[in-house]
């Protein structure tokens, strides 16, 4: 009977290569490297995401050591790469800030929604009415317009799905201020997709 | 607290969701939701957001990049080899 391979836990593999087992640390960058890679273009641009996948599993291999087991591993891996993220892009020039405030939801005077329900729903269905290409294109041109606070707290709570927890944890801020930070891109972002199908926020 | 009007109810919105306001607001807010077509078309679209744009920036590695990172670590670690 072939009894199957369990697989070891994030914490076994990152004592052992903290110990100097090479071939546990080669199983991390195997388990996280697509995820690393995926979080550094949602944070920074596809031509800078190669570097900072670079940059944070060096940063991983020379910090093992430092990592006690306060987070989970993977949570101190996304601090470590969310930091490399945001290095690079801070090396670089920023463009011009660009207000998505337009986006935001409008009201009337009595605080109702001044749109109707059809237009208010239709962002629902930017994926169906869109083709992948253009709504993957203009995802993340529109990203990268979000303020950085935002864009940071939405990358890592809504499109990495981490628990607003740890996305404090990672960013170093009050649970209460993520929610904030990741509210006001949802409006904006909501918005935005509102208008790619033609209906004004 | 008992009335909402949607400027309101937008802006717990985030909180609504994640289950972190006071039971009576949260019950205040569930009420006028369930009660406004137009409250409940917003909640829909607000949460579908996440998961369109998440889709949508769901990139996978590409291989080249892949080969550069285990080179590049080979050359600066004791790993790859």
């Amino acid at each position: 009977m072939v009894v199957p391979a369990v697989e070891p836990s994030d914490e076994t593999l990152a004592a052992r290569a903290a110990a100097g087992d090479n071939s546990a640390f080669e199983a991390i960058v195997q388990r996280y490297q697509a995820r690393v890679f995926r979080l550094a273009c949602r944070l920074t641009s596809d031509t800078d995401a190669p570097d900072v996948l670079q940059d944070t599993f060096l940063q991983v291999y020379r910090h093992l050591q430092s990592f006690r087991g306060d987070s989970q591993f993977g949570t101190w891996l996304y601090r470590i790469a969310t930091n490399a993220a945001l290095m690079h892009r801070r090396s670089k020039a920023r463009h011009p800030a660009d207000s998505l405030d337009q986006y935001l939801p409008r009201f009337d005077a009595d605080g109702k929604h001044a749109a109707t329900p059809v237009q208010l729903q239709v962002a629902s269905h930017a994926d169906e009415l869109l083709d992948r290409q253009t709504l993957a294109d203009k995802a993340r041109d529109v990203i990268a317009r979000l303020p950085d606070t935002y864009r940071d707290a939405f990358v890592l709570r809504d499109l990495e799905d981490m628990p607003t927890a740890h996305v404090a944890q990672v960013l170093g801020i009050e649970p209460a201020t993520v929610r904030q930070r990741v509210h006001r891109a949802r409006l904006m972002l909501r918005g935005y997709l509102s208008d790619l199908v033609g209906v004004q926020p | 607290m008992t009335h909402v009007a949607c400027a309101s109810g937008v802006e717990l919105l985030m909180d609504f969701i994640e289950g972190v306001l006071p039971p009576d607001v949260q019950a205040a807010l569930e009420e006028h939701v369930a009660g406004c077509e137009r409250c409940a078309a917003f909640v829909a679209s607000y949460q579908a957001t996440p998961r369109i744009l998440r889709d949508a920036t769901a990139i996978s590695l590409p291989a080249d990049i892949e080969a550069s990172l285990k080179a590049f670590l080979r050359a600066r670690t004791n790993a790859f080899k």
